[in-house]
This record gives C-alpha cells, sequence and structure tokens, in this order.
C-alpha cells in the first residue's frame, strides 16, 4: 500500500503573509487561494512525485501560523530534509528578516538540510526585491533560490520537483541528514524496534 | 512584524510548561480559542532544555512588573494583579566548569562557523576547553526536567492516542544500572536478561522469574497479610538472595527499605508492564531533549488555532470585583478571556499563600567518558539505591546519539529529594562515579572527569493540592515533580482540563493529514493542467493518478 521508496521532510519558513500555506496547497491540491478555515487541523501535507521512475513522498510541514509572533517550536526544524525559506518580492520587511531565520535554522535544523530560498508572488506590480538581490543573498548562503507565484502557478511544481530530485540525489550519496537510522518511532500501529541502539517515533 | 494579538479568546494560557501545554492543546483541539503566551522567549519554563551558552546565562528570577497607571484599560469594577512571584523558582547552587577558558598555546582560534560545517566529526580530542565546549554550544540540549516516558505508561499512551507522537522521536533507555557492592552493575530487565546474566545463578534465575511473575499475575491472596509490611520484608519472606532483592527492590520496584508492599507490587507491575514493547529496557527518552515534549503539545495546539506568542510583556491580570477573571494585560493590551490556566511561577505575589514544603536537589554534569564503559553508546538510567542512610537517587546519562550533547561527550542527570543542599545530597553519588576510589582493585577503571557541572534545586509543588480559593476561572499549574514520567503532569492537565470543559473529550485523536476533506476540494476552484493530483483518501484512486503521472522537468 504505501509503495514510495523515500520519504522526505520538508519545511516552510518565513514570515507570516509571504505566502507559505498558499505554495503548500498549490503544490498540494492545485488550489488558490486555499480556503481560510480550511488550515485548521492540518498539519503537513502529502504528495508523492515521481523521480527518476521513484516514487518520491513529500510530507510538506507548515509553521500553523507560529511564525506571526515569533514563536515556532524547535521541534518543527528537527529532522527535516529540506527547509523552504520565503520572502515577498513585494515586501522589503519580509526580506529583511531573512537573517534573523537563518539564525534560527542553523540553531536548530542539521547543518545538512538542503536549504531554498523563495521570493513568491512575482505576479504582483509592485515588487520591491529585484531578482538579482534575491539571487545573490542566495548565492551567499550557499542556497539554491528561486522566484515563484502560487497565484499563476509558476514555478510552484518545479520548486518542489527540484527539491525532490536533490535530496534523491543526495539519499544515493548517503548525503542525507540521517534520522531514521537512530530513533524510535512509537507507533500505534507498528513497534518494531529490533536493537536498543535505535529510536523511535511514535506515530 | 508588529502584529497584535486577537482580543477575545476562551482561554488564556501563560507559560509554556508541560501541564501549561497540555491545557493548552486540548483546549485548542475541541475548537476554544486559544491564546497561550510566555514572558520567556523561550518554550518550557521549568521543563525547558537549553543550548549550554545560554544553560549558563539562565536567570532564575522574575521580573515582577507592576505598572498599575493602566488604568485606563480597566472598567470601573475592576482589578489588576500583578504577575508572577519569585517563590516558586529555580534557584541555582553553582555552576563550575572544571576546564581551563582555552588552551594556552592556541594563538586566537578563527572562529567562522557561518557555514555550520560542524557536522563533521569532531576529533577526539583529551584538551577539552571551555571555549571549545562552548562553541559546539548549539549542540547541547539540556533538560532542566529531564523524563524517561514507560513505554505502556499514561504518557506515550496519550501520544498515541491523541496522534501527538507524529511531532517527536525518542529513544530506548538501553539498560538500567544499579550500585551493587560497591560497583556498577547491570539489571536484568526483561526475562532475556535474566536467563543470559551471568551474575545470577541458575537457581536465583528460577526464584526471580517466578516472583516476577506472581507479583504481575499475583491476586490479593498472593499479598495478604503484607498490607501493612514494606516490599523488602515480602521480598526477603519469598526467600530471595540479597543480590536478587537488591535489584528488585531497588532498580526494578525503584523503592527503598521502608516502601510498603501494595507500592512495591505497584512499581514492579509499572516496570514490567512496559518491557518488550519498543526496546530491551521499559524506558524511552525523547530526541533532542524533554524540553521538546512541550513544544509538541504547542504545536498540536497551534494546528488547532491556537496563537502562540513567547517573549511577551505581562503586565497584569485582571479581575472584576466578584474576583472572576476578566482577562490579561499584555503590553498596551487588553485581551479578554473566560478562564485562565497558568504556571505557579506565575501567579500573582499577593495571591500567593502557600509555599513549597519540599524541594527537588538537581545536578547536571557534562562528562567525557560514560560511568560505564561499553563498546556502543548506552542511553543509562542508574538508579542508586539508598546507603548509608542517604537518600535513593536516579541518575540519567545521555550521549551524543540522543541528540543532548556532542559527540564523544556525555551528560548526566542527577536528582533526588532535597535533604540539605543539592550538592550535600548528591555528593555520595558523584564521589562514587567520578572520583577515584581508595580501595581501587587490581584492574584501574578510568572514571569519567566532570567538565562542567550544574547544581540546582526546584520546588517540588506537586502535592500541595493547588486551588486558587480567592479567584474564580483560575486555575494553576505544579512544576516539576519527582516522578520519572509524566504520569501526575498529565493527570494534573487532565483535571484543570475537565473542570474548565466537563462535556469534552480530552484529546481526542487528531486526524492525519490524509483524512482530512480539505473544504473546495471539489468546487470548480481545482485546476488540473498541471497533471498531478492530491493523494486523496482511497489509496486505490492514489494509485491511478499516480500512474498517469508525468515527470515533470
Amino acid at each position: 500500500m504505501e509503495d514510495f521508496k523515500f520519504l522526505f521532510k520538508v519545511v516552510l519558513v518565513g514570515n507570516a503573509g509571504v505566502g507559505k500555506t498558499c505554495l503548500v496547497r498549490r503544490f498540494t491540491q492545485g488550489l488558490f487561494p486555499p480556503g481560510q478555515g480550511a488550515t485548521i487541523g492540518v498539519d503537513f501535507m502529502i504528495k508523492t512525485v515521481e523521480v527518476e521512475n521513484e516514487k518520491v513522498k513529500l510530507q510538506i510541514w507548515d509553521t500553523a501560523g507560529q511564525e506571526r509572533f515569533r514563536s515556532i517550536t524547535q521541534s518543527y526544524y528537527r529532522s527535516a530534509h529540506a527547509l523552504i525559506l520565503v520572502y515577498d518580492i513585494s515586501c522589503q520587511p519580509t526580506f529583511d528578516c531573512l537573517p534573523d531565520w537563518l539564525r534560527e535554522i542553523e540553531e536548530y535544523a542539521s547543518s545538512k538540510v538542503l536549504r531554498i530560498l523563495v521570493g513568491n508572488k512575482i505576479d504582483r506590480e509592485d515588487r520591491e526585491i529585484p531578482t538579482v538581490v534575491g539571487e545573490d543573498f542566495a548565492a551567499r548562503h550557499n542556497m539554491y533560490f528561486l522566484e515563484t507565484s502560487a497565484k499563476e502557478a509558476e514555478n510552484v511544481e518545479k520548486l518542489f520537483m527540484k527539491i525532490a530530485e536533490d535530496l534523491m540525489q543526495q539519499a544515493r550519496s548517503k548525503d542525507l541528514p540521517r534520522y531514521d537510522s537512530i530513533t524510535t518511532n512509537i507507533s500505534g500501529r507498528t513497534s518494531s524496534i529490533s536493537d536498543s541502539n535505535c529510536c523511535s517515533k511514535l506515530t | 512584524m508588529d502584529y497584535e494579538l486577537p482580543s477575545e479568546f476562551d482561554l488564556i494560557v501563560v507559560g509554556t510548561g508541560v501541564i501549561e501545554s497540555i491545557v493548552a492543546a486540548a483546549a485548542s483541539r475541541i475548537g476554544k480559542r486559544v491564546l497561550h503566551i510566555d514572558s520567556n522567549n523561550y518554550y518550557g519554563g521549568l521543563w525547558a532544555s537549553f543550548n549550554l551558552d545560554s544553560i549558563n546565562k539562565l536567570v532564575t528570577e522574575n521580573e515582577l512588573r507592576n505598572e498599575l497607571d493602566k488604568k485606563d484599560l480597566l472598567k470601573e469594577n475592576e482589578t489588576l494583579y500583578s504577575v508572577g512571584n519569585n517563590a516558586f523558582n529555580l534557584k541555582i547552587q553553582s555552576q563550575t566548569w572544571n576546564l581551563p577558558e582555552k588552551l594556552e598555546e592556541q594563538n586566537e582560534v578563527q572562529t567562522e562557523t557561518v557555514d555550520a560545517k560542524e557536522d563533521v566529526d569532531v576529533k577526539v580530542d583529551e584538551s577539552w576547553t571551555q571555549e571549545k565546549l562552548l562553541k559546539l554550544s548549539r549542540k547541547f540540549n539540556i533538560d532542566l526536567t529531564p523524563k524517561l516516558h514507560f513505554a505502556r505508561g499514561d504518557f506515550v499512551e496519550l501520544l498515541i492516542a491523541s496522534n501527538i507522537a507524529r511531532y517527536s522521536e525518542f529513544r530506548s533507555v538501553s539498560r538500567v544500572l544499579t550500585w551493587l557492592n560497591g560497583q556498577l552493575e547491570v539489571v536484568p530487565c526483561s526475562r532475556s536478561d535474566v536467563f543470559s546474566s551471568n551474575k545470577v545463578s541458575v537457581i536465583e534465575k528460577r526464584m526471580l522469574m517466578k516472583l516476577l511473575t506472581s507479583c504481575v499475575d499475583g491476586d490479593e491472596k498472593e499479598f495478604a497479610g503484607y498490607e501493612n509490611k514494606t516490599f523488602q520484608s515480602y521480598l526477603k519472606d519469598r526467600k530471595l538472595t540479597g543480590n536478587l532483592i537488591h535489584y528488585v527492590l531497588y532498580a526494578i520496584a525503584m523503592s527503598t527499605d521502608d516502601t510498603m508492599c501494595l507500592e512495591g507490587v505497584k512499581n514492579t507491575k509499572r516496570f514490567l508492564g512496559s518491557l518488550g514493547r519498543y526496546g530491551k529496557t521499559p524506558f524511552l527518552y525523547s530526541m533532542y531533549g524533554s524540553g521538546e515534549i512541550t513544544q509538541a503539545f504547542c504545536r498540536l495546539s497551534a494546528v488547532f488555532g491556537g496563537i502562540y506568542a513567547l517573549n511577551q510583556p505581562l503586565n497584569g491580570f485582571i479581575f472584576n470585583n466578584e474576583h472572576t477573571f476578566r482577562g490579561v494585560l499584555c503590553g498596551q493590551q487588553r485581551i479578554n478571556a473566560e478562564h485562565l490556566v497558568m504556571s505557579l511561577e506565575k501567579v500573582p505575589q499577593s495571591v500567593v499563600d502557600f509555599s513549597a514544603k519540599e524541594y527537588i536537589s538537581r545536578a547536571i554534569f557534562i562528562t567525557d567518558r560514560s560511568i560505564m564503559e561499553s563498546d556502543k553508546e548506552h542511553l543509562t538510567l542508574l538508579l542508586f539505591p539508598s546507603i548509608n542512610g542517604k537518600r535513593t537517587c536516579t541518575i540519567l546519562e545521555l550521549g551524543s546519539l540522543t541528540g543532548t550533547c556532542p559527540k564523544d561527550l556525555y551528560i548526566v542527570h542527577m536528582f533526588t529529594k532535597q535533604y540539605t543542599s543539592p550538592e550535600e545530597d548528591l555528593k555520595h553519588c558523584v564521589e562514587k562515579l567520578f572520583y577515584k576510589q581508595e580501595e581501587s582493585g587490581e584492574s584501574e577503571i578510568i572514571l569519567p572527569n566532570i567538565l562542567w557541572s550544574f547544581y540546582y534545586s526546584v520546588p517540588n509543588t506537586f502535592n500541595l493540592g493547588l486551588k486558587c480559593e480567592q479567584l474564580h476561572n483560575v486555575y494553576m499549574c505544579s512544576g516539576p515533580d519527582m516522578d520519572l514520567d509524566y504520569d501526575p503532569a498529565i493527570a494534573q492537565a487532565k483535571e484543570i482540563f475537565t473542570s474548565i470543559y466537563p462535556d469534552f473529550e480530552f484529546l481526542p485523536r487528531a486526524p492525519d493529514p490524509e483524512e482530512i476533506i480539505i473544504e473546495g476540494e471539489d468546487n470548480n476552484n481545482v485546476l488540473n493542467d498541471d497533471n498531478n493530483e492530491v493523494e486523496e483518501h482511497s489509496d486505490n484512486r492514489t494509485e491511478e493518478n499516480l500512474q498517469t503521472q508525468r515527470n515533470i522537468d
């Protein structure tokens, strides 16, 4: 039933209102704008994509609104394979906050995590951050860069496919942050832990 | 990012300790509008975990605000109570480095860690320095209140039942140790341990298995006549050998010579009942520290609409003439709610008419090797029995695989009931584990060095029977207790939740993402131009869709 070969956790961060949820919903459901009340109870979204004939399951986590008052839990960053840092190209303050976000990422995420910088809302006419400025920032911080529009579905697919491909490649070269190998899954359903040197997740 | 908090809620929770966070999650889960705030800029309060840098800078006094000039925000018949008291805080006894600040011969080391490549294994180096350790600061997650979880305990069952388990990962405790005849011994926990142990004779094995079976399955008849006797006397009457009594009494039953028989039996059941589920011992530990646990509950609350704001300038609690809670004053903003749940440290000084009768002595050490070296890294629980009139002491040793310290280092937590002071209360354990023994035998064992130590005490407020008689619609949450797991915390959270919302289920299972039907999914908004389908509830459909999926370049 679960016939995917790879499962990756992708986490979004960035200021409130930059369109994180819209990106996820556009990608996973082809919807825009997302219904307002609908995010209640939604923890992460799942979409299976195909890369080099392999099924890759992306588990995409949203902030649950905790970014609004700078109160994202550290545990949100743990065990992420890829991290998408989003700003709004029509809103300078969202770009100015990027260094703060990077600090938080460096503090809590694995240093091997794949990091992508995304300038969203390119459909807007009132651009404040030129593409080259975003590119430059990304290059300086060793991140992949892309500009998107969740509204016009521009580059959204490309963004997540790129992530899936890169993570696959990392996985093949064993360069992925390896979490599963050391933790226990406290699942109500399964409870197989062969070795005590192994840890679990109780999902 | 100057957002203003909404100003109407059903429930305001102040403080992000474990009990507060469980209540917040449970209330959001049933659709209540919850505001969860903390004046600290971190989650967890007295239950938090810190990196090495921040634990060294830990502030233990509440900054008591008393700004009563906000009268314009109050209605006529309302009173403002200041937030917080200093009666229930952690008290630091000492914080000591046993390391040079830096190596003398080393010139200023370049500290360019911009690209955070330090995941590359740190070379084993005998010459640890403060500087070196602090450079690895973020690799540390040091718990103020470390907890273990019984594999079939209330906590694990709650996590699974509520689906909160998906936010955390756990690691099994790989061995349980005791101190027996002047040295550390592994406690045989499971049936296979018992049988493979070379410390236990064949006859003893049979006796032990028989005893454990009767503890688990035994009915009242088995323990008739022991209602007023100690567990130790029961074990002695069962003609167990001294070593076996030691294992069962001090380790498996986590008891003392004075523990009553029925309590000892209950403890034994709790231990044995959790065996065989996840690892070789009954216990789990939360990856990246116990501080992650409060955050898991907060995440659930946020997912269900709870609003989170740390680092908030809380200026007071507003009550009306009948002493009924009306709201809080946060900065210059008045926020109304029907109910208030708060940490004990946040209770207004003027209302605190009780104090802790008991304290817990605690210590944390960073060491350079395990207390009992082995070819693989262990996660160890050591139940140090009471000897020579000293109280029993619980000791936990965590290695780098738990995500709480860098490679080649260990974190050791110790706690016991406070008698005099943390250093004094724990001295006998520290001496035995870390200092050379006078009568050292032929085989010289290299003991771990303490690189850094931290002694502190916390009030044990669990049995205070916290009831706020003077104020209405207000609930207080105790601080950390002595339990190894979160059982008392969960019980208290549930009690608070049930008294506020008597007709609602406590933390029912949260749906998996696959089960949520997103509104508008079936209407015309759905764009199919990208050939990619959403994963649906029916597996068959997903199968089909995936086959038509095209590789997008």
